[in-house]
């Protein structure tokens, strides 16, 4: 027993020996001699020879000049990949497709054809009617109540907004406390249900929004207030419209661009998600600096053209670009979006 | 065109591995026979490690020592990481009952993550825990097959388990991993002691800023990843330098790196079970369990690409007209009619197939393939998110973990089936009312009782945990999708830990974090034991009692090869082999698949919310 006892010690020490010093040493030494590049971690410079990022590592643009990666679970934080892990079945992932969504699909034909369905989707919401019942809101709530208390999760103004709410209201949470004897003193987020139902009530056809307006003091800053119009209204409630309009003939978007990749870090996008987001950057940049779009966009497209690859050569999956790289050649050639 | 992008990928890997087998299974049973004449410098560590012949309670005591000090070495190096050199960031100490969990996970080649790599390994600690691990644990399971095989033949000793151990590593892992490491810098992944470069984005700002004003930088983190990567695969360990594993893009930068990747976690698996027909003098057999095998694993791949890669994502797709299932009632007697109303499809273009959660670089087919192939070899590297399979498609991995004989891991995954040949020849046996022998070896009672011990550990040890953790809050607090799969997240859990693989649905709340972590998963630790245990328990017996089995098996006198006897390299043998893999292996999983995977496909999707 001993002998196989001091056996073990020696190919417990050997083996550390070999596996954790020899092993990785030799390795560390002819990656960093002979690919120095990738051994580092593909490090890419800009124009001012500063590191800008890694090109297997996506990063985020919110400039339209530029172009776009895919969603990430992980915020684009390369020092925690993340994937969304969400199942196909979790209403979370239709939703949070269907957000991304709303803004920007277009009619594919029919007399509004090329027109953005967003502001159609605004109608809706003000005659605030869904399945010939009044009050979307409050409706939207009842049926989802976890997205109800996420938005008042999502943003301190959210839950002030409506704690500023609950205090105005004392006989709704004093309902809440009588239904739910187990929790004399609900959470905010306990309140959304209740909050989204009595605000339908008195603002039939608005959504708190943030606003950006002067106060009283000349500053600009943020309330929340009810509006009937914009990207939170054509974002949220692009499900429910669509629910209403299953045959309106919309454009498809390239799957994607709404889908969050398995490390949350995937730099490439697909060849046609590039060529649907070609449309903006190419516009954009023909604004900014004031010339043809058409001349601009054959550039670009050409940008993309010289980027592209595909897996195996192509026989193993379909062409895609790599955003930084193309993004970094646009700021090369066209300077810093304004 | 869309056709060859799908079928040439997993058509090649198959094929490549296989023919791979060929040679490398020659080169394995060559070594393993000690066949070879060591460098003078080999010779003298031959020397020191070889403790002479041993008989099988030698070989397994041995087995079970050195993992004890493994245990206890890689406890050691995770307790003491704060303190530890190349930990330049500070990271602390990780809670008690990850390392717990994740020094069993390391040991057993499970490498079930209950932590994120990159952000809770120092570069010491994913070397000498992480590295010495993968290829320890993997040599494991390769010498345990040999000595069975010399007990099957006979022998007069199982040979030397600490000689094996010492042959697998350096003549085998060691060359194969440094080649396949290089290969991958090449492609990409980083070899540095370095542990995060932090650089400033292209669109200053893009990252937000902090509350100082500060603009963020974006902090990627390095290692020494291809090192890791390599033998990761190789040894079919599964356990992820990052979080995110083999879908990171340091860890697998590129289509032909994903290629390397998958192949890499196939070719040992493949040519074990032809070096256990050429060891053994059967190599005719051999083949037809590599037939069967085969067949198992296409079957497992078609089934994911089929449903996952050819199919939409249902969610996002929705359903065009409204369903009606007619089910028995559980209170009344007749029927109710359950209605699940039209879903209207989001107009994403899915001609890809279900997107979440797959990169864009590996190839159309690529995160289906993988996830097939990765629990059929027992590897548990995952490159997409397995939680967000298709429903029905999540059972192909599911179904690869219960198993555990499609190839299966390293040595493990051949004597796992050779524990359904026993089984299969002993229903045959008594099918016809002859006495089932193998090998010219009659099996008698006590090598039909190892053999069911063995493969009953693995149902057991998957569906009691399950049950209990869905039934109690330790489950329902951890799983993140609702309805049936939040089922499945759990079922899948104690599967992967049963089956030593190592992948999991990731939504799963089983993360505590460093110790003072401020929000550990409310029963992180629960599922740090529970694993863990089943981890212990599904790799040791299924181990230690075949080579119990082979030793009894071998001492018996050979019986002369007669009309009666059945042959063990025909057709015949290769469908009742299959037969019982199906039906003894899978069929106990059933009444859970309806549960999960199934229930969950047949909707309605999009539930909860």
């Amino acid at each position: 027993m001993f002998k196989y006892l001091s056996k073990s010690l020696e190919l417990l020490f050997i083996g550390v020996v070999i596996c954790c010093i020899v092993y990785p040493g030799v390795l560390w030494l002819a990656g960093q001699a002979l690919f120095p590049f990738q051994a580092n971690g593909s490090i890419l410079l800009g124009s001012d020879g500063k590191p800008v990022g890694s090109k297997l590592i996506a990063q985020p643009f919110t400039k339209d000049e530029y172009f776009q990666p895919r969603p990430s679970a992980a915020s684009f934080d390369a020092s925690a990949s993340a994937s969304s892990s969400l199942a196909a079945s979790n209403y979370a992932l239709r939703d949070r497709v269907a957000r991304t969504l709303g803004p920007i699909v277009k009619y594919r034909s029919g007399p509004k054809g090329g027109q953005l369905v967003g502001p159609d989707v605004e109608t809706w919401f003000q005659n605030d009617i869904f399945q010939a019942k009044p009050r979307i809101i409050a409706q939207w709530a009842d049926l989802h109540s976890s997205l109800a208390q996420a938005w008042v999760k999502a943003d301190p103004t959210h839950s002030a907004y409506v704690d500023h709410w609950a205090k105005a209201h004392p006989e709704i949470v004093a309902g809440w406390i009588n239904n739910n004897p187990a929790t004399p003193e609900p959470k905010t987020a306990d309140l959304a249900v209740l909050f989204f139902e009595n605000f339908s009530n008195e603002y039939p056809g608005k959504f708190p929004a943030a606003v950006t307006r002067k106060g009283a003091d000349g500053k600009q800053q943020t309330i929340l207030e009810p509006v009937d119009s914009g990207a939170d209204i054509q974002s949220i409630f692009f499900d429910m419209w669509r629910q209403e309009h299953p045959d309106a003939d919309l454009q498809d978007v390239p799957g994607d661009l709404v889908t969050t990749s398995g490390s949350g870090l995937d730099p490439h996008i697909t060849f046609e998600n590039a060529q649907y987001q070609l449309e903006r950057v190419a516009s954009k940049w023909a604004d900014d600096l004031k010339r043809d779009p058409a001349q601009v966009r054959a550039e670009i497209e050409q940008i993309l053209q010289k980027n592209a690859s595909a897996p195996w050569w192509g026989l193993a999956g379909d062409k895609f670009v790599n955003v930084l790289e193309v993004n970094i050649e646009l700021k090369n050639r066209y300077g810093t979006p304004s | 065109m869309m056709f060859l992008q799908v079928w040439l990928l997993p058509i090649a890997l198959l094929a490549t591995a296989t023919i791979l087998a060929f040679p490398l299974s020659r080169y394995t049973a060559w070594i393993m026979d000690g066949k070879y004449r060591p460098l003078p410098v080999f010779r003298w560590f031959e020397k020191r490690l070889d403790s002479g012949p041993q008989n099988w309670k030698q070989y397994a005591g041995s087995l079970l020592l050195f993992n004890t000090l493994m245990f206890v070495f890689s406890f050691l190096v995770l307790a003491l990481q704060p303190w530890m050199p190349l930990n330049p960031d500070g990271k602390t100490l990780l809670a008690p009952s990850t390392i717990f969990h994740s020094v069993i996970s390391f040991m057993t080649n499970t490498d079930l993550q209950h932590y994120s790599g990159e952000q809770h390994l120092s570069n010491f600690s994913q070397i000498f825990f992480g590295i010495f691990n993968l290829f320890f644990s993997a040599a494991i399971g390769f010498s345990a097959l040999s000595a069975i095989i010399r007990a099957l033949r006979s022998d007069s000793s199982l040979g030397n388990f600490f000689l094996d151990m010492w042959r697998v590593v350096v003549y085998m892992f060691v060359p194969l991993a440094f080649v396949i490491g290089l290969i991958f810098i090449t492609q990409g992944s980083p070899m540095t002691l370095q542990t995060s470069h932090a650089v400033s984005t292209l669109e200053p700002g893009a990252m937000g800023t902090r509350d100082t004003g500060e603009i963020k930088k974006q902090n990627i983190a390095l290692g020494p990843v291809a090192a890791f990567e390599s033998i990761k695969m190789l040894g079919t360990n599964g356990g992820g330098f990052y979080g995110m594993n083999s879908a990171h893009p340091f860890e697998n930068p590129t289509g032909l790196s994903n290629f390397f990747n998958t192949l890499a976690m196939m070719i040992f698996p493949f040519a074990l079970v032809l070096m256990y027909g050429r060891m053994l003098g059967r190599f005719k057999h051999s083949l037809v369990v590599f037939t069967v095998m085969l067949v198992l694993m296409t079957g497992t791949v078609v089934w994911s690409i089929c449903f996952d890669t050819l199919k939409p994502n249902p969610g996002i797709a929705g359903q065009s007209t409204e369903r009606n299932y007619e089910i028995p009632s559980a209170t009344s007697p007749g029927k109710v009619t359950v209605t699940l109303p039209a879903v209207a499809s989001l107009p994403v273009d899915q001609h890809l197939g279900n997107l979440e959660g797959r990169e864009m670089r590996f190839g159309t087919s690529a995160g289906a393939t993988f996830a097939a192939l990765t629990t059929d070899v027992t590897c548990g590297a995952v490159n997409a998110e397995a939680d967000s399979l298709n429903p029905i498609a999540a059972l192909s991995p599911m179904t690869g973990m219960w198993l555990n004989c499609i190839f299966g891991g390293k040595g493990v995954g051949m004597i796992n089936m050779l524990m359904f040949v026993i089984i299969g020849i002993f229903i045959a046996g008594q099918m016809v009312g002859r006495t089932p022998e193998y090998l010219g070896k009659k099996i008698g009672a006590r090598e039909v009782k190892y053999a069911m011990l063995a493969v009953l550990v693995h149902p057991v040890m998957i569906l009691m945990p399950t049950g209990l953790f869905a039934a109690t809050s330790w489950g329902l607090q951890a799983i993140s999708n609702p309805g049936a799969h939040g089922l499945s997240q759990i079922l899948y859990q104690f599967s992967s830990a049963s089956a030593n693989n190592g992948s999991a649905f990731d939504g799963l709340g089983v993360t505590y974090g460093f110790w003072n972590a401020a929000h550990p998963g409310p029963s992180a630790a629960a599922f740090d034991i529970a694993t863990g245990l089943t981890m212990v328990f599904s790799r040791f017996i299924p181990i230690i009692a075949p080579i119990a089995l082979a030793a009894s098996l071998g001492a018996k006198r050979s019986s002369p090869f007669g009309l009666g006897t059945l042959r063990d390299d025909s057709f015949t043998f290769g469908f009742l082999l299959f037969g019982t893999v199906v039906i003894i292996g899978a069929l106990l999983f059933l009444p859970v698949a309806a549960l999960g995977p199934v229930a969950e496909h047949l909707g309605p999707i999009p539930f909860g919310g």
